[in-house]
């Protein structure tokens, strides 16, 4: 078939600001930012005490947080549809089917990657960082973020991979989000259905978007880490 | 009088091996002194004690009348005015400047003000010319000088100086060993952990030494 | 190069498939979504073994996978879009089979007030006064089409934020939506019945003469692609209009209820 011409056909709707077309990468873009925004000030400090404190289960807790590095988003998807459906424990506030939904799912999928992440980072940050803070007078509080911006690339890292992670996964925004135009379709459901429809232009536009989002990202993060100084 | 820090009956160990058996030392105000004994006997753990990096596994610690299990926890207070400095210090990927100023501003200071003594502390150390560039970027000497820079800008009441010329020799060396001998005179009251005979030498100290799990006063 | 590679792997892939005996059908999701192809197909393959792989999207879709020969028989319901189908020359011997009817289901509460009216344009025109959540199906189906149809003859652009949810997904979802959000949507009675345990939307509008819904069967034209499955697609047509798939049709029930009308002439 033919690829060229559904090629130029997806450029010309980028480049013409197809309203549609962008409020699609606006919610992906929105959704994913959010979700983890709202995490990032419970798992950062949360990764650093699990790194730095030891506590019964702390061990267990790692692996488990390792296990779900991978655990299918589909899954999480379903798990969260059956709990936010209207015959569901949470059918009352009902969510499902709204980017509240999407949102709560991009934060389930990211909370072990940044958990993850932040665990190493501050496991592998040099301990000498959080004692000088402490002989200089910081207090533990102020100590702890001393370590943290002292190894933020690494943390950064988490953030970059999960943002990857959920920008790009279809299963659960789909199953949670339901596609709805102009409210949950976003840029992984549209391109999955769009694409069944026959509507390629539409799809290699977004599909497009979604490279430059997720490799851009990546790189400015290598690029941060140049900046970074690594000795 | 009554001495401004006191540890008694520490006891460390590691496992098995016992570090300190009751050990005990006592600091008077404005002296200086100088921890000798082999490696391995504990020196640096016995500073981490004192400065609450590590604790003890029984013991206490005096500190301007004020007592604390050496079990911990440590004070909080006294760490605004016993300072520690690592044997290879880290010194933040910030800028210099921002290093020296990192304890002032802790300690609730109005930013001009922490760069005036910054600038001035820096100017001790001999680095006024090098405050732009990127710590890590520094050589050994040069991070050590800023170590102890960063450490007297504080104006502590009790410093403690973990083997601040290790791995360094000649023009460096020599540099870190002005600032020593200039902190000893300047200071309220220094502990410095060594091995270095011109630091040992120095009249002006009182030698400890660790031996058999102890802590004494040598001549 | 990459042209020619792709051409030998379709020949092989259409080679196994020919002789593993199998038709593959481009379909709609009503006919999954209801078991009545996973009922139909099984006797299909006692009689003939022949077994047929379905995909179920949307007619727009179904069609469109037929057009490029990636499907040898289209099962659809769009009577518009079937004709201009074959009138381009992509398909060929299209035979009614069967029909059902469409409805506007809703949540009990009815709070367009539409429940009993038989004009499904007058009823349409009401949920969108009072602003009411309408799920349409978005993907281009027959089903989306006869619902534009419907807002075209409401004189209502379907448009409306908030309230017009097009979700681009099949009749399932599209109901359990409509479940969701209290609202309603145009159903085909056989997904609607099939649906009945998983959600409480209840029948507001039926009977219009423009809720027919016919379904009809397509081979595609062989002699636009030559590698298909024609006599297989054949086969499959002459079966599902003959006494005996009529017949089958006919026995197909949900719930008690028959699903879907013979239609065969």
């Amino acid at each position: 078939m033919d690829l060229l011409e559904p090629t130029r056909q997806a450029f010309a709707l980028l480049f013409s600001g197809d309203r549609e077309l962008w409020g699609i990468i606006w919610l992906s873009l929105w959704v994913s930012v959010a979700a983890l925004a709202l995490l990032a000030p419970l798992c950062v400090p949360l990764g650093f005490v699990v790194a730095r404190i030891h506590f019964p289960g702390r061990r267990a807790l790692v692996v488990a947080m390792q296990g779900f590095l991978s655990f299918p988003t589909v899954v999480v998807g379903l798990v969260l549809y059956l709990v936010l459906s209207r015959r569901g424990p949470l059918g009352a506030f009902e969510l499902l089917f709204t980017p509240a939904a999407i949102l709560i799912g991009y934060m389930v999928i990211a909370l072990p990657i940044l958990m993850v992440f932040t665990v190493a980072a501050v496991q592998g940050a040099d301990s000498r960082i959080y004692e000088t803070a402490r002989c200089l007078g910081a207090r533990p509080l102020r100590a702890m973020g001393t370590t943290l911006w002292e190894v933020r690339f690494a943390v950064t890292a988490g953030f970059v991979n999960a943002f990857g992670r959920v920008v790009s996964e279809v299963g659960c925004a789909l199953l949670v989000g339901g596609n709805i135009a102009g409210l949950t379709r976003n840029i992984p459901t549209a391109i999955a259905l769009e694409t069944s429809k026959g509507e390629f232009a539409y799809g290699i536009a977004l599909g497009f978007v979604l490279m430059v989002i997720a490799v851009g990202v990546n790189v400015a993060l290598a690029w941060l880490q140049g900046e970074g100084g690594l000795e | 009088m009554s001495p401004l820090f006191k540890a008694e009956g520490i006891v460390k160990r590691f496992g098995e091996r016992v570090l300190f058996d009751a050990a005990s030392l006592e600091l008077e105000t404005g002296n200086g002194y100088v921890l000798v004994g082999p490696n391995g006997s504990g020196k640096t753990t016995l500073l981490r004690v004192l400065a609450g990096l590590d604790s003890a596994q029984e013991g206490k610690l005096v500190y301007r009348a004020r007592e604390a299990a050496a079990a911990g926890p440590y004070p909080e207070p006294w760490r605004r005015e016993i300072v520690y400095a690592h044997q290879q210090p880290y010194l933040f990927r910030t800028s210099l400047a921002d290093n020296v100023e990192y304890g002032l501003a802790r300690r609730g200071m109005a930013r001009e003000r922490r760069a005036a003594l910054a600038a001035e502390a820096l100017a001790w150390a001999g680095l006024a010319a090098r405050h732009g560039v990127p710590p890590h970027r520094l050589s050994g000497g040069e991070k050590q000088r800023a170590a102890l820079a960063r450490a007297k800008v504080l104006n502590p009441v009790l410093l403690l100086l973990d083997e601040p010329t290790a791995n360094l020799d000649g023009e460096a060396r020599a540099q870190v060993l002005e600032l020593v001998r200039a902190l000893i005179t300047e200071s309220h009251t220094v502990l410095i952990a060594t091995h270095d005979p011109e630091i040992i030498r120095l009249a002006i100290l009182t030698r400890l030494r660790v031996s058999a799990q102890r802590i004494e006063v040598a001549e | 190069m990459i042209k020619r590679i792709v051409f030998a792997l379709a020949t092989l892939l259409c080679a196994a498939t020919a002789q593993a005996q199998t038709v593959r059908m481009a379909t709609t999701t009503s006919t999954a979504n209801t078991g009545l192809l996973d009922y139909l197909l099984p006797k299909f393959r006692s009689r003939t073994g022949i077994t047929v792989q379905y995909v179920a999207v949307g007619t727009g879709a179904a069609l469109k996978i037929g057009e490029q020969g990636d499907a040898d028989v289209v099962l659809v319901h769009d009577r518009e879009s079937e004709e201009k189908f074959v009138a381009a020359g992509f398909g060929v011997k299209r035979r009614d089979v069967m029909y059902n009817d469409f409805v506007i289901v809703g949540a009990p509460a009815d709070p367009a007030q539409i429940r009993g009216m038989k004009d499904a344009a007058e009823a349409l025109k009401r949920i969108r006064a009072a602003g009411s959540a309408f799920v349409s199906r978005g993907d281009r189906s027959g089903t989306h089409l006869r619902e534009l149809q419907l807002w075209r003859a409401a004189g209502v652009e379907p448009r409306w934020e908030g309230y017009y949810l097009s979700i681009g997904q099949g009749m399932g979802t599209a109901l359990i939506m409509a479940y969701e959000k209290r609202g309603y949507t145009l159903t085909d009675r056989g997904t609607y019945l099939a649906y009945l345990k998983k959600t409480d939307l209840q029948i507001m509008v039926e009977g219009d003469s423009r809720l027919n819904n016919p379904y009809s069967v397509i081979a595609v034209n062989p002699s636009r692609h030559p590698s298909i499955n024609h006599a297989g697609a054949t086969r499959l047509i002459d079966w599902l209009t003959s006494d005996e798939g009529q017949r089958a049709i006919a026995g197909y029930k949900v719930g008690g209820a028959q699903l879907f009308f013979p239609s065969a002439k």
